[in-house]
């Protein structure tokens, strides 16, 4: 500890002399860190599409599911940087209903994804919702902190409703018709009910 | 080892996002405006700190018995007492300070910002269930605002579950650096202790390195200070964490009379931000564990090795300020 | 200071998927607390509609088998279909005078346990939720957020079936079954009196 304390003060002498004014790190402010992880969780398209996409993965397993503990962030920056810097205007509501329909339609036919699929499946929606939530990000607003406010609300929230999805699913003992898989089923034909009257919705003259 | 296990995904997000922090976060600009009591009840005002967009944008309203023409301010026999609210705070300028200074020659400073409005001046008398009210309110969300926008706090909480894991252990840890910061910055808060905030600074994130450090040891099965005694960490690191908090409250300007109640309703509002985040941290070791995801055995020192990669980081960078300022 | 405000936009949030309105959320999606409201209140007004959402869900219990976690999953989807059509203003043939007589029928299976394969008992339950789905299509609010609309319809839905899954679930205790018939006989006759309210209108 000693050792490791003499060699800090040592570096931080070295370092104050090279660069006194750059001051500002200390306040140690995430305001918008914090305006990233709020804004979606305020948005019901990010809402539904999270929660379902953890479901689906939750009651996949967890072989399938921790894949997506990272590469859902991932596709959320990934996304929210591609929008930044493209300029790309949001996705109509039209795209919105057909991924909430999809996903509701996978977790009521309970079908067995692959991983890979599993994955891919999650990349592109976390691209798609991170681009749509480029639009918040005011010219003012700090781009990494909110970035990272977005991931970090991404994972939170894929993470715990996987693991709540995976602590109701049916295990593999019990009949089909035990109300843990119906359960989770009938919230994937709700989703996919609200894609298709969201569908109907944005297409109505 | 699994819950170390289990954590260090949680740590790799918040390192890598805390490392990734550009050196420039955006600074407050804060306008000071400065009333002097002239005769009983009447004011002369002026701005000792131009609000970046001009004087004219800024919309403050006086309590509604008193007249605002600047420099003028007329509030009668009932003196400046009620509420001042500036509704148009926003993203030019963060705060406005007010500073009243009566006949007798007392000075009160009113801190008005975006999430916080309103202030109520208090009078003479003595203070009403309103007032106590109004009080609460913003001292329990200012402490909230202070903890979730700390990250050295959290980051030094964090290191804390991580050492602990959980358990009864936990509940003992974080009770004690809850006491340790209680004590300090209710110490500090009164003037019975004083601490330069810069080097101060400089400890906070050195208690981080700490923590890393200890992580790391324990991970290769020595048996650190933490390990053995983490309430005793936790209350002394407590202590210095707790005279940091009591810098934000100094930063406000608060009237002494009020001071024991808005050191009371800002710890609390401390503790709900810190229980928050230890449910969420816990929330989420559950929610790893079920889903059986962890960072492979040659990662598994990553996220401590960040831990003390960034809180280094914030040390140098502190103490540069403090040798700058000597 | 941002923080504390967005906190208190997420406290707002929770709130209202507690309660559906909230005043204090002014978020910029402003018609998101309206469309919700009104998707959760409109299945529930009209008590034609509501007593046959009941009925469907009494019955799928009461038939058992397949029926029982089938009817949950795709009864929503099916209604939503039939809403769809009602937005997109696809006519279909005598809404009220059917919506009436699915209330009479589903409430006459479930008092006199009428007995069908699962295969026509759907279809039956298909034709009706169309029909039920494309009322509130019809006279849907245009103002509200579509999203928003969508969730609280749904809900609404779901739950009113799950209500009669519920009342179905009372055939396991003794007695159960002889209520679960009285309920099927006050919705058939509920569903009556609505279908001579109607052809007494029509005629």
């Amino acid at each position: 500890m000693s050792r490791l304390l003499r060699t800090a003060l040592l570096a931080a002498v070295l370092l104050a002399q090279a660069q006194i004014a750059d001051a500002h790190i200390v306040s140690a402010r995430l305001g918008d860190f914090y305006a990233g992880a709020l804004h979606p969780l305020l948005t019901m398209q990010d809402v539904v599409v999270w929660i379902a996409l953890g479901l689906l993965a939750g009651s996949l397993g967890a072989a399938g599911g921790r894949w997506l503990v990272m590469v859902f962030p991932l596709g959320l920056c990934a996304g929210l940087a591609f929008a930044v810097g493209s300029g790309v205007a949001p996705a109509s509501p039209l795209v919105d209903a057909a991924t909430i329909l999809v996903l509701g339609l996978l977790l009521a036919a309970a079908l067995r994804i692959p991983v890979t699929l599993l994955s891919a499946i999650a990349l592109l929606l976390g691209v798609i919702r991170g681009a749509a939530n480029a639009g918040e990000l005011g010219p003012q607003s700090d781009r990494l902190l909110y970035a990272a406010g977005l991931a970090a609300a991404g994972y939170v929230t894929i993470t715990l409703v996987m693991a709540l999805a995976l602590t109701l699913r049916r295990p593999e003992t019990e009949p089909v018709s035990s109300w843990r898989g119906i359960a989770v089923r009938a919230v994937g034909g709700w989703v996919a009910a609200i894609g298709l009257m969201m569908a109907g919705l944005s297409l109505a003259p | 080892m699994t819950g170390a296990r289990a954590l260090i995904a949680i740590v790799l997000a918040l390192a890598a996002l805390l490392l990734g922090r550009p050196a420039a976060a955006h600074q407050a600009t804060i306008a000071v405006l400065e009333f002097r009591e002239m005769r009983p009840g009447a004011y002369i005002g002026r701005w000792t700190t131009l609000p970046k967009d001009g004087v004219n944008r800024i919309d403050l309203k006086m309590p509604p018995h008193c007249f605002l023409r600047l420099p003028e301010l007329n509030c009668g026999d009932k003196g400046l007492v009620g509420q001042m609210t500036i509704a148009n705070l926003g993203e030019d300028m963060s705060a406005a300070i007010i500073r009243v200074t009566s006949l007798a020659g007392e000075t009160r400073s009113y801190t008005i910002s975006a999430s916080n409005p309103v202030v109520t001046v208090l009078g003479t008398d003595a203070p009403t269930l309103d007032t106590w009210l109004e009080l609460a309110k913003t001292y329990v969300n200012l402490g909230i605002d202070h903890i979730l926008l700390g990250a050295d706090h959290l980051l030094f909480v964090l290191g804390l579950i991580w050492i602990v894991q959980g358990g009864w252990r936990l509940l003992k840890t974080i009770t004690s650096f809850t006491i340790g910061h209680s004590a300090s910055l209710a110490a500090t808060a009164f003037g019975w202790i004083g601490v330069a905030e810069a080097p101060l600074n400089a400890c906070i994130a050195l208690s981080i390195v700490f923590v890393g450090v200890e992580i790391i040891k324990q991970q290769r099965g020595e048996t650190g200070l933490t390990a053995r005694y983490p309430w005793a960490v936790a209350f002394s690191f407590g202590l210095v964490h707790g005279i940091g908090f009591a810098s934000a409250l100094a930063g406000l300007g608060l009237e002494r009379r009020i001071l024991p109640a808005a050191l009371l309703f800002f710890n609390v509002g401390v503790e709900i931000g810190q229980i928050l985040f230890v449910l969420l941290v816990l929330a989420l070791i559950w929610a790893h564990r079920r889903l059986g995801a962890a960072l492979p055995r040659w990662g598994a020192e990553w996220p401590a090795y960040a831990i003390g990669s960034v809180s280094m980081f914030w040390f140098l960078g502190r103490l540069a300020r403090v040798l700058a300022a000597a | 200071m941002t923080a504390r405000k967005l906190l208190h936009a997420a406290l707002g949030a929770a709130l209202l998927s507690l309660l559906t309105t909230d005043p204090g959320f002014a978020h910029e999606q402003t018609g998101v607390g309206g469309g919700l409201a009104s998707g959760l209140l409109h299945p529930l007004t009209g008590l034609d509609h509501l007593v046959a959402m009941v009925a469907v869900g009494i019955w799928g219990a009461q038939l058992g088998g397949a029926a029982i976690w089938i009817l949950p999953i795709v009864f929503p989807l099916v209604m939503a279909f039939g809403a769809v059509l009602g937005i997109l203003k696809v006519g279909l043939p005598v809404p009220e005078l059917i919506i009436a007589l699915s209330a009479l029928v589903l409430g006459l299976a479930v008092a006199l346990r009428v007995r069908v394969p699962f295969g026509i008992a759907a279809i039956i339950v298909a034709i009706f939720a169309i029909f039920h789905g494309h009322a509130h299509g019809v006279e849907l609010p245009t103002a509200a957020n579509p999203l928003a609309y969508g969730c609280g319809f749904v809900v609404a839905t779901g739950l009113l079936h799950a209500c009669g899954i519920t009342i179905g679930a009372l055939a396991r205790w003794p007695g159960g079954e002889r209520i679960i018939q009285g309920v099927g006989a006050a919705i058939a006759a509920l569903g009556g009196y609505f279908l001579v309210a109607n052809l007494g209108v029509a005629a």
